[in-house]
């Protein structure tokens, strides 16, 4: 099992360059996540990493190794296809041992080890089957058992859950968490699903533009966003922003008049400084608001109760949605003005460009 | 009730979508062909009467030395064309599908190009490329076999010469076919193999062929039924000769119909060339599906 080291890597079709100097590691054993809109380039880097596509310039390694000019199939990677690839002439079993009867296994090598990853991913069954007799979630696992076979150091995945529906999605995301445990290998994952992102991760690399915008654990990028966008992307249902100017500023932080609100002010910690008239963004988590009545008073315009929780989707007198978690028996009827207060140490600043301020 | 209803409405207007079809088929084709099984137990002339010969025809085409040298001819064509425009088209197609863009749609035409010729054109412009006196293939004739040779006036040469103008006038079309089986083949499937290790042969005789087989299959079904009907190219370039070594089994039944008036004996022999094609493209199908596995 080896690690993956990017060092300045970049991609370019004709003059339109897609990936811009990413440099990142994955380290030995880790699952990273390529998290980010479609067209980030994530896919390409991942195709980059399987040898799949060109490196235009920078160099990758697995383990020690640079293997940024090597042919794909001495990269000792394995990669899952969105689309599966699974060869439809051949029975699953046939799928799973096409790499190593390309390597010359012996039989009975190759039967024990499809048998192996066989029963690992329950598939012992359909063995016989062609690829079109499955159904979709037994197609995924033949896919990944494919990889399996071939002990590579790396294992990759390209959006392996999108042809999926959610209920097996689900299910399916929790049996890669499992395996991955299982076997230890070091993994990366392309989705642009941030949940997916946040439940399988042990690193995420959120990709915009073909650059890395920022890197860590799943609750580093929730709790600590560089950016307005990583603040935005990353959480279910996304971060409020509320735009306005400082008005003051002590030891604690800073006093902001948001836009629109009639001049109602909220409080944030900061330690940097300000200067009165500051134009700063706002980063609320909608967990992190609760009903005050001295808070910032807002006007409903419809609840969506899921039971335990609820999500209160109010907007501010201007107009700026602001969505409002609730936990309790009985929210608040809709309709009705009611007004949220926050924690400042809550509150999340960004300056006028989307930086995040500190 | 409404269901008994619609259902017979629907009958209804799916039979008048096909009834003027069957009608003309029924008119110029059904009925042609039934009189002409029924004429080739006559001795009568193309038009007008015969009288019943029962089955006069068939022993005389079974003691005729001209219908085994024509059904020899035509096994000879088949052997010299269908697998061969096969194996070229195949490898052409591999050949343009690794080409891109405006590059692979040129190479594509000018392959295609020569399939949009009249047939006269295309034997005009070979008999000319050929002819002994001026022909501009002839040096290379000279330089590989010492001499130019009247290929079209030669006996060993004359069969090799009428399939290397049919492969090269019909062999885009089975280009096409090829190229859209290989677009068909999802470039995972390649990317995947190259992960797995498989080399560029590799990826051949494991993806690409087996894949395309069904392709494959029908080119040489279609190739089979087109090269056993061989006569346009033959009768425009060497009427059968020289010393009938290139008389197939169409030339055979234009001259006896239309030349020779014998409509009798000709209508027996179309039927035995129509029967033989139908049972060797259907043996050969089924064969090809047994090869390829059940898909």
């Amino acid at each position: 099992m080896s690690g993956i080291e990017l060092a300045n890597v970049s991609k370019s079709f004709d003059t339109t360059e897609v990936i811009r100097g990413v440099s990142l590691t994955v380290d030995k054993g880790e699952l990273g996540v390529f998290v980010g809109p479609s067209g980030c380039g994530k896919s390409t880097l991942l195709r980059m990493i399987a040898g799949l596509e060109e490196t235009t310039s920078g160099r990758i390694s697995i383990g020690d190794r640079d293997v940024t000019r090597i042919e794909p199939a001495e990269r000792e990677v394995a990669m899952v296809f969105q689309s599966y690839a699974l060869y439809p002439h051949l029975s699953v079993f046939d799928n799973m041992a096409f790499s190593l009867r390309l390597a010359r296994a012996s039989k009975a090598q190759t039967r024990d080890m499809v048998q192996e990853a066989a029963r690992i991913l329950q598939l012992e069954e359909h063995l016989d089957k062609k690829p079109a007799q499955l159904s979709g979630g037994q197609r995924q696992r033949v896919a990944i058992g494919r990889a399996i076979v071939r002990q590579p150091k790396v294992f990759l995945f390209d959006e392996p859950l999108s042809n999926l529906d959610a209920e097996l999605r689900v299910q399916m995301r929790l049996e890669l968490a499992r395996l991955h445990r299982r076997i230890g290998a070091t993994m990366i994952y392309v989705t642009h699903d941030q949940v997916e992102a946040m439940t399988l991760a042990d690193r995420i690399f959120v990709l915009r533009n073909g650059m890395v915008q920022q890197q860590g654990a799943p609750l580093e990028l929730y709790n600590d966003p560089d950016n307005r966008f990583i603040g935005g992307f990353i959480g279910s249902p996304a971060m409020n922003f509320l735009d306005g100017h400082v008005t003051a500023q002590n030891d604690a932080g800073i006093e902001v008049a948001v836009d629109g609100a009639d001049g109602q002010r909220l409080h944030a910690r900061l330690a940097s400084k300000r200067v009165t008239g500051d134009r700063v963004t706002l980063g609320l988590r909608p967990e992190h608001l609760h009903p005050n009545a001295d808070g910032l008073r807002v006007r409903m315009e419809m609840v969506e109760a899921l039971g335990g929780v609820s999500y209160l989707h109010t907007r501010t007198p201007d107009g700026t949605e602001l969505v409002v978690e609730y936990r309790g028996a009985q929210p608040p009827a809709d309709s009705t003005g009611i007004a949220v207060g926050i924690d400042p140490a809550n509150v999340v600043v960004f300056d006028s460009q989307g930086r995040r301020l500190r | 009730m409404t269901m008994i209803h619609n259902r017979r409405r629907h009958y209804l207007v799916a039979a008048s979508l096909v009834a003027p079809f069957m009608v003309i088929l029924a008119l110029v084709f059904l009925y042609p062909a039934i009189r002409m099984v029924a004429l080739s137990f006559t001795n009568g002339p193309l038009i007008g009467a015969g009288d019943w010969v029962g089955l006069d025809n068939y022993r005389r085409l079974l003691s005729d030395n001209l219908f085994y040298t024509s059904l020899k001819n035509n096994g000879y064509f088949i052997v010299l064309t269908v697998l061969p425009t096969t194996l070229l088209a195949l490898a052409i197609a591999l050949m343009i599908n690794r080409l891109s863009g405006r590059l692979q749609a040129t190479m594509l035409a000018l392959f295609f190009l020569p399939y949009i010729l009249p047939v006269s054109v295309v034997t005009q412009i070979w008999s000319w490329m050929l002819d002994f006196q001026f022909g501009i293939v002839q040096p290379l004739l000279a330089f590989i076999t010492g001499k130019p040779i009247p290929v079209f006036r030669n006996p060993h040469w004359v069969m090799p010469m009428v399939a290397l103008v049919t492969i090269w006038w019909t062999n885009g079309f089975n280009v096409l076919l090829f190229i859209a089986g290989l677009r068909n083949i999802p470039v995972d499937l390649f990317e995947a193999a190259s992960l797995d290790g498989a080399s560029r042969r590799q990826k051949f005789c494991r993806i690409t062929w087996p894949l395309l087989w069904p392709v494959t299959a029908l080119v040489l079904t279609l190739q089979l039924i087109l090269q056993l009907k061989i006569f346009d190219q033959v009768y425009l370039m060497s009427q059968g000769g020289p010393f009938n070594s290139s008389y197939v089994l169409l030339l055979m039944v234009y001259r006896e119909a239309f030349q020779l008036n014998n409509g009798g004996y000709a209508s027996a022999v179309a039927l035995v060339l129509f029967v033989l094609i139908m049972v060797v493209s259907v043996l050969q199908f089924q064969l090809l599906r047994l090869g390829g596995g059940k898909r």
